[in-house]
């Protein structure tokens, strides 16, 4: 799998499920490898979930707080001030569900995989190891997406 | 117009709220919406209430929606009920299955409002918006 092909379909699932979910739009977006800790720190929200098949791997989304919120609203159709930390949590999970999901069937349209539940993590935007990291830029803060493909043995 | 009465079965309380609020936006009258977290309460719901359409997730805890499929297909009168599968799977291998079990109709994670209305037309055999 060519690298730039994960890039590809890590930009155009999260473009698509951020326009479709959230009526949000990426306004700009850089890809590349980041380091563990870029954009954590304790005013950030990271959903983090396994998916196995072929390939096995993870996934991860990291926001800050505030877009959290943004995000929320957005996909719950209700103001800024009426999301609430778990809703802006769960709606961080199902959006690293659905852009998981969506980046696999891209990469792998003939595999079925089996996607974890998404859990809530300490802010940690990248992995340990070689990883395919996407920073998203949606006005009211920047959305971090990290795949990580292990390798067949 | 035709009025629903829907059941959304989904462990996220966010998705649930969700997919209420597409059906909103899709010009569909829905009259009742019952919500349930797995297959399970989806079942304890169903023995009590008479719904138009079930709209289900696949992943879920307790029971998941392949479960809930094949049960509702066993029973004399929840077969009889359109069940449309709404899932970030969009796996042929996992589509196929899944309307083999009786789904009548498959909507992929995203979506926007029309599609989720035009395929839950589709599975209450509604044409051009009448039915």
């Amino acid at each position: 799998m060519e690298a730039n092909e994960i890039k590809t379909a890590l930009a155009s699932a999260v473009e698509d499920v951020l326009e479709t979910m959230c009526f949000t739009t990426v306004l700009s977006s850089e890809q590349g490898t980041v380091p563990r800790g870029v954009d954590g720190g304790a005013l950030a929200i990271t959903a983090a979930l396994r998916f196995h098949g072929c390939p096995s791997g993870g996934f991860r989304v990291s926001v800050p707080q505030t877009l959290a919120r943004v995000l929320g609203a957005g996909f719950l159709g209700v103001d800024e001030s009426e999301v609430s930390d778990a809703q802006a949590g769960d709606v961080v999970c199902e959006l690293a569900n659905m852009i998981c999901g969506s980046v696999l069937s891209r990469l792998e349209s003939e595999t079925t995989f089996r996607i974890t539940h998404p859990e809530l993590i300490p802010a940690e935007p990248g992995f340990e190891g070689p990883s395919t990291c996407g920073r998203f830029d949606l006005g009211d803060g920047v959305l971090t997406a990290s795949l990580q493909l292990q390798q067949a043995i | 117009m035709m009025e629903l009465q829907v059941l959304i079965v989904d462990d996220s309380p966010v998705m649930r709220a969700f997919i209420r609020r597409v059906l909103d936006l899709s010009g569909l009258v829905v009259s009742r919406c019952l919500e349930a977290s797995n297959g399970e309460e989806a079942l304890r719901l169903l023995e009590n209430n008479w719904v138009d359409a079930v709209l289900t997730d696949i992943n879920m805890p307790e029971m998941d929606g392949e479960e809930l499929l094949r049960r509702m297909s066993e029973h004399d009168v929840f077969r009889l009920i359109p069940v449309l599968v709404v899932s970030t799977d969009r796996t042929e291998g996992r589509i196929q299955k899944m309307l083999s079990l009786g789904a009548k109709g498959y909507v992929t994670k995203p979506f926007a409002p029309e599609t989720l209305r035009e395929v839950l037309e589709q599975s209450l055999g509604v044409v051009n918006g009448s039915e």
